[in-house]
């Protein structure tokens, strides 16, 4: 049996392109291909279309593909799409899909993706991520989200069965990116037209991924099995992948230290160091992107000391992000001086000065931009941060509890479970709050989108020079440059206070190969993946 | 009696009406939504959401419609966070595993504590009493989030005989430590119980007239004693039946079963206003058959109760 397998991953060594899994010459693989990977919450929904999850995309992107994939350093290769070409003007996207089959063994169309994405922005689909393509600047769709045209509208069309033309309303530098996220991916009209709602549900379900699923017992939990119908079929090794449900992260490393579990992606924090020494390159910590900040409420309803940018620098200034970095986090994450998260592709780290100082310089500075604004021993700031329920984010509004109370600011903590605390975010009921963002697609504009002025932009700060400077950024040759600026822009007045990126420290089990953990999204594909004889 | 039943059932009928009312107003009053998440949704795509749900409507429609749909169809209708499934789909699925677990769990913790109680109780001040309460102390003390960890780290990390989490209902091995850690401070508490029970019966004038006219002992205790030291363990065990089934938040979430127990805490956080009313009504119902479960029991153990 072994000897078989090794055979089979030999030839598909010799034969493959840079996707699948490629065992080293000379790994002999184990018997047993399953992987199973621990997921703190159960799967909310395995419709590409309907989940908004990070755990539901990891499944879906088992069971289903897109027209592009992300390999182990997170770059764009084939997936459906086996080619494509750019208009000149770069609004018109030509994709040619490869023979591929849907897991009922009816062949993967054009049509199965203008219906996938004609679907999500359908207001009677109400898909949490229709957002997801206006964001791709597909025509018509922000028109068809609101209602104001018919789903058929949306510029995206099958030329013929093998070939797909997607329109934009303008030029997109990160339109490949978006394509191998969840919400672009097809999905059988057939099947859900014949099921309903139910149709993502064990034996109902039909797919175009390596896997299908076997069974799915929420919140316990969901086996995929190998997609004998799936094009690549033949190199895929990893035989069955399960997603084990369980809620708390600390129970979720005991039974992983166990044996129960082979990957866990989010170790409790603080447990790194002690893991790493115990278990050596088992133990992993890449970047991620994700980065982690208090946000000032800038808005009207937001603290009048706030408004003053001295205020803001100098409550930025006194974090010592050291601290939080190496005492309290303890799992590879990294200091952050601006917003953007370091790894994104093609982000330049900008130049921001209190980087280059000493946090003994930092907290001068502070103390004087504080005095010079005003506020002092007889007249201390007082602030409320506002953060949400979890032991990580506690401690963390403690420390810069702290670091505010070192500089004369005296800060009230308050702490909301989730709900509540995003119904306040969204209300700008807040003074100081506990944010993070992890990106969408692996570039800048993810991050930076959140600040301008009709970004999410809990803290309503505006800026017209930086909302300029991302616009332009969409045809600029030299769109990394603009991100720069757009972040010096930021950090010049302190729209934020920036803590953290973050990284992943990770537990893999030692025979498992194929983590993709150079890709700062994180996104896996266990057909990319196999286990090797110990 | 029947008429007394019959009567009972139809109070039930006005109570879960208005225990829907009263979970549906406060549900709505919590901020937040189902749809509120870290990323405004934008206004558009929250309407559509809104509308499919039916959350547009004024709050008393939606009540109506919530409860016809009930009355007509046995409809809970759809879960808002988990839009692949149906209430009735979540709670056919998790509420067989909480009354799996947890009438085990019962059935232990009433056999092990009434035992225990008993034997307290007859053989008052010896060793065997305060074993028995040793242990019962002991017990109280180690609540499910103290025992479920002391399970796992013996009967998985180290013995490596139990799976340390998940849910099987053809493999009982799945079974065995959520049922123990759940059973354990009940057991406690209905070993109290029974004890202090069984000793007040015991120094009743019945009890000394049957040892006056020679009872054999354990025809006294079984016979006489044991009857009447029940009631006030069956009124304790009624709504502990009713917790134990529909599960434990921590038995849930430590041991992955899939229970409703979390289910129920989850939806609440979540704003599934939905699978959080379904697990409501649930509770409610069963609470009440209980409770009168409770009532006819204690007609039957004793007979100076008339309904």
């Amino acid at each position: 049996m072994t000897k078989l397998f090794t055979t089979t991953a030999l030839v598909a060594a010799m034969a493959l392109p840079a996707h699948a899994a490629q065992p080293a010459e000379g790994e002999k693989l184990a018997e047993d291909q399953s992987l199973s990977f621990w997921i703190l919450d159960a799967i909310k929904s395995a419709d590409p279309q309907l989940t908004s999850s990070r755990t539901d995309s990891d499944m879906i992107r088992q069971l289903f593909e897109g027209l592009m994939n992300e390999d182990e350093t997170g770059a764009m290769i084939p997936g459906v799409a086996e080619s494509h070409e750019v208009s000149e003007d770069g609004l018109t996207y030509t994709f040619h899909l490869r023979d591929a089959k849907w897991s009922n063994g009816d062949p993967v169309t054009a049509g199965d993706f203008v219906y996938a994405w004609q679907r999500a922005v359908n207001p009677e689909t109400a898909s949490e991520y229709a957002w997801f393509m206006e964001l791709m600047n597909i025509v018509n769709a922000t028109e068809i989200v609101k209602g104001e045209k018919a789903p058929e509208e949306l510029g995206v069309k099958a030329v013929d069965d093998r070939t797909l033309e997607v329109t934009l309303t303008k030029p997109t530098p990160y339109f490949l990116k978006t394509l191998s996220h969840s919400t672009t991916f097809p999905t059988p009209q057939k099947v859900i037209e014949e099921h309903g709602d139910s149709w993502t549900q064990a034996g109902k379900m039909v797919g175009n991924g390596a896997y299908v699923l076997k069974s799915h017992d929420l919140g316990v939990e969901a086996v995929l099995v190998k997609n004998d119908e799936y094009w690549d079929a033949e190199n895929t090794i990893i035989d069955e992948v399960k997603f084990v449900t369980v809620n708390d992260q600390n129970i979720g490393l005991t039974r992983t230290l166990a044996g129960e579990i082979d990957w866990m992606n989010q170790l409790p924090a603080g447990q790194f160091p002690r893991l790493k020494e115990e278990h050596g390159d088992a133990v992993v910590a890449p970047p991620w992107a994700c980065s982690y900040a208090y946000i000032f409420n800038l808005s009207d309803k937001g603290p009048e000391a706030l408004k003053d940018l001295r205020v803001r620098q100098a409550l930025s200034y006194a974090i010592d992000r050291d601290i939080i970095v190496d005492k309290i986090l303890q799992g590879g994450q990294e200091p952050a001086y601006f917003w953007t998260h370091w790894a994104i592709e093609g982000f330049e780290s900008p130049e921001i000065e209190m980087a280059g100082w000493t946090q003994q310089e930092r907290l001068e500075k502070a103390k004087a931009l504080l005095a010079e604004a005003g506020y002092g021993p007889d007249n201390p700031l007082q602030l409320t941060i506002q953060y949400n329920t979890s032991e990580d984010h506690k401690k963390l509004a403690i420390a810069v509890q702290q670091f505010w109370k070192a500089i004369g600011v005296n800060v009230t903590l308050n702490n909301y479970e989730w709900k509540v605390h995003i119904d306040r975010l969204n209300n700008q009921d807040f003074e100081v709050a506990r944010y993070a963002w992890c990106g969408d697609y692996n570039e800048a504009t993810t991050f930076l989108d959140y600040f301008r002025t009709e970004g999410y932009n809990q803290g309503k700060w505006s800026n017209a020079e930086f909302d300029k400077l991302l616009a332009d950024s969409a045809t600029s040759e030299n769109p990394a440059e603009l991100y720069k600026q757009a972040e010096q822009i930021l950090i010049g007045d302190m729209a934020l206070a920036p803590v953290y990126h973050y990284s992943q420290p990770q537990y893999i089990e030692p025979s498992l190969r194929g983590a993709p953990l150079e890709n700062v999204m994180m996104s896996w594909y266990a057909k990319d993946m196999y286990r090797v004889a110990e | 009696m029947f008429a007394y039943i019959m009567r009972r059932l139809a109070v039930a009928v006005p109570t879960l009406l208005l225990l829907i009312v009263i979970s549906f107003v406060l549900m709505h009053l919590a901020p937040g939504g189902p749809f509120s998440q870290e990323r405004e949704l934008p206004a558009r795509v929250l309407a559509n959401l809104n509308a499919k749900y039916g959350l547009d409507e004024p709050l008393w429609r939606q009540i109506v419609n919530y409860v016809y749909s009930i009355v007509i169809h046995f409809d809970f209708g759809p879960s808002f966070v988990y839009p692949d499934r149906t209430v009735n789909e979540l709670l056919a699925d998790g509420f067989p595993v909480t009354l799996t677990y947890g009438s085990l769990a019962f059935l232990a913790a009433v056999l092990v504590g009434v035992g225990l109680g008993v034997v307290a109780a007859i053989r008052h001040n010896s060793w065997l009493d305060y074993l028995a309460v040793g242990i019962s102390i002991g017990a109280q003390v180690l609540p499910n989030f103290v025992m479920a960890p002391i399970l796992v780290l013996f009967f998985t990390l180290t013995w490596r005989i139990l799976p340390g989490g998940g849910w099987s209902f053809s493999d009982p091995s799945f079974w065995i430590m959520p049922v123990i850690a759940l059973a354990t401070s009940y057991m406690a508490s209905i070993a109290r119980i029974t004890r202090s029970s069984m000793l007040e019966v015991l120094g009743s004038n019945h009890i000394r007239t049957a040892r006056a006219k020679g009872m054999p002992e354990h025809r006294v205790i079984l016979r006489h004693a044991l009857k009447p030291a029940m009631l006030p363990v069956i009124s304790y065990l009624g709504p502990v039946f009713v917790s134990m089934i529909t599960g434990s938040v921590v038995i849930d979430i430590y041991f992955s079963t899939g229970g409703i127990g979390k289910a129920f805490v989850e939806s609440a956080l979540n704003r599934d206003y939905a699978v959080m009313m379904g697990v409501t009504i649930l509770i409610g119902a069963l609470t009440i058959l209980f409770n009168l479960v409770v009532d006819i029991l204690y007609a039957w153990i004793d007979p100076k109760i008339r309904y």
